[in-house]
């Protein structure tokens, strides 16, 4: 047992509910991504990892500790939880100090690390107001501010691009990547493939509680490309940016369930990640946020479970 | 699109101890309570309404109260001012009952405990928030109207009598702000929602002190009174200004008073301690 995260035959019942189920999996170095559909057990998985959570069967550790109740191993984890926040009405900056301030960071030094953390996700501009007027994409980037102001080891992070608008996911995958380059280990959990593939080839499935596949990703991308991949993207003009899309060769259907909502569904998700942005911009539509369902990737665990 | 980022870099800052980081909690909970106006009303109008009431009894004590004696017995009506309830009970609902329920509801909970921070030093902070606001009810009033009362009426109140009416003051003061800190904190640690947590203080301070003192006089066993906190108070803080009791000894209330409030807080605990956060 020497991988930054080491789960042996870990079960994690919430009354009736199996949360996790016998989970067996060791996470190494650099970056893993832990995908999975909604309601898998990541962020049961999360919780066991960051001590909130005590397994009822099974043994887990963290950098080679036991995390439940583990108060000095907190100081080398951040830990960027996929819905909660302080109070909305703190600014970034201060919602960020605060958390340095309860690591024990001079007041100085919290003041500068949150300002820098801050400008690394590019949040600067928004860091003086109050972050219940932030989008989710911007609450995304301001947890993700917190969990790495304090310089730990490993970033733990629920669902990071949830929501995110595509400025913020460059923002985001980018600042994970550097985190990753300068020493440090990072955990995400998503529930989209595509997302994790630009930062790194290891990977965990996970469904119904169970690790049921571990390894380089593009053996799992061979299958999921055979069911198209569907984005939802929230835009003030759907019909516009429809029509821009449509130029896309892998693009294979639209859909506008509700207002200000486009559904695209592709057979090239990495292609089509890649080629947005720049229709965005040159379109100049306005692209308030991004998100896929799960439905291609449930197609890929039935098959995978059989 | 083109963006421009800076890079990230790690590097050691030396950490302060327990102590600042406990102050932090402490920090931004007093910042949000003072934010709220609802918090900071019921401070102005229960600190107003108790002091006031309590100088009325001193100006016009001959007139009000024919043959009360003027001596550090006086002290102790102000103690039992009726307002000093109703507004410890107001002031530990908005307050105290939203101090944990807010933080499980809004999952800030999970924030505060990814850091290094105990389930102690957590409720050690929300106790250090709460307790001195109480305690602006409960403790402030008594101690004004004692420095009043020697300044207007030096012969009648001497400071001697004075200085230990404020002694006795903060003494009961805060057996009774701790008292509903610590109910209020365990309360609160029980729900998500703070309505349920306010409601139970309201229900723990007058539901047991309105149905116990008919029930007492009705059936006439005093004994029914020690189920009621504030006539527990009310007995020491009786006995400790030496004015005629309520019916029941002191060193009993005094005893599940103290023995509810460490109750309370050691269940507290326990119970957060043990809390899993569960987010769905």
């Amino acid at each position: 047992m020497n991988g930054v995260v080491e789960a042996a035959a870990v079960s994690k019942w919430y009354g009736e509910v199996l949360g996790l189920n016998a989970f067996t999996a060791s996470f190494g170095k650099g970056i893993t991504g832990l995908v999975g559909p909604n309601g898998a057990g990541k962020s049961t998985l999360f919780k066991l990892l960051i001590g909130q959570l005590h397994s009822d069967q099974g043994k887990i550790t963290l950098l080679g500790e036991d995390p439940w109740n583990n108060v000095p191993l907190k100081r080398r984890l951040g830990y960027c939880p996929e819905q909660n926040q302080l109070y909305g009405w703190l600014t970034g900056q201060q919602f960020v100090e605060t958390l340095l301030r309860l690591d024990g960071m001079p007041a100085a030094s919290a003041r500068t690390e949150a300002t820098a953390a801050l400008k690394v996700v590019g949040l600067s501009s928004a860091a003086h107001r109050p972050t219940r007027g932030y989008s989710r994409g911007m609450r995304q980037r301001a947890k993700l501010a917190q969990a790495l102001a304090h310089h730990p080891e490993i970033l733990i992070l629920d669902e990071p691009l949830s929501g995110a608008d595509p400025a913020g996911r460059v923002h985001i995958l980018r600042t994970i990547s550097d985190f990753a380059k300068d020493g440090g280990h990072v955990l995400m959990s998503t529930h989209v493939l595509y997302e994790i593939e630009r930062v790194t080839n290891n990977i965990v499935l996970i469904h119904n509680g169970k690790a049921i596949a571990a390894g380089n990703i593009h053996a799992i991308r061979a299958l999921i490309d055979t069911h198209p991949h569907a984005v939802r993207i929230e835009t003030s003009k759907p019909r516009q940016l429809a029509q821009a899309l449509a130029r896309m060769e892998h693009v294979v259907s639209f859909e506008f369930p509700v207002a200000d909502t486009l559904l695209v569904r592709t057979r090239k998700p990495d292609a089509f990640y890649k080629e947005l942005p720049q229709i965005v911009s040159d379109t100049k539509l306005d692209v308030r946020g991004l998100e896929s369902p799960d439905d291609s990737l449930d197609a890929v665990f039935r098959y995978l479970v059989g | 699109m083109s963006i421009s980022l800076p890079t990230y870099s790690r590097l050691e800052i030396p950490l302060l101890g327990r102590r600042e980081r406990v102050w932090a909690i402490i920090a931004t909970g007093l910042r949000r309570e003072f934010r709220r106006p609802a918090a900071i009303v019921v401070i102005a109008i229960g600190v107003a309404f108790t002091t006031i009431t309590s100088i009325v009894l001193v100006l016009f004590a001959s007139f009000l109260l024919p043959g009360q004696p003027l001596n550090l017995s006086f002290f102790a009506l102000p103690a039992s001012n009726g307002f000093v309830l109703f507004f410890v009970s107001l002031m530990a609902a908005i307050i105290g009952s939203g101090l944990i329920a807010d933080d499980l509801h809004s999952m800030a909970f999970t924030l505060y405990l990814s850091r290094p921070i105990t389930h102690l030093d957590y409720l050690l902070a929300k106790a250090v928030i709460l307790a001195p606001l109480v305690s602006m009810i409960t403790v402030l009033p008594l101690v004004i109207t004692a420095l009043v009362a020697a300044f207007l009426f030096p012969l009648v109140f001497s400071w001697g009598v004075a200085l230990q009416a404020i002694g006795l003051s903060v003494a009961v003061g805060l057996l009774l702000a701790l008292f509903n800190t610590s109910v209020a904190l365990f309360l609160s640690s029980l729900t998500r929602r703070k309505g349920l947590a306010a409601a139970g203080m309201f229900g723990g301070n007058f539901g047991l002190f309105i149905p116990a003192s008919i029930l007492a006089s009705a059936i006439g066993n005093p004994n029914l009174l020690y189920l009621s906190p504030w006539n527990d108070y009310l007995a020491v803080a009786s006995a400790a200004f030496g004015a005629p009791g309520i019916g029941i000894d002191w060193p009993g209330a005094l005893a599940i008073l103290l023995g509810v409030t460490v109750l309370a807080a050691l269940v507290t605990y326990l119970r957060m301690k043990s809390v899993e956060v569960i987010t769905g």
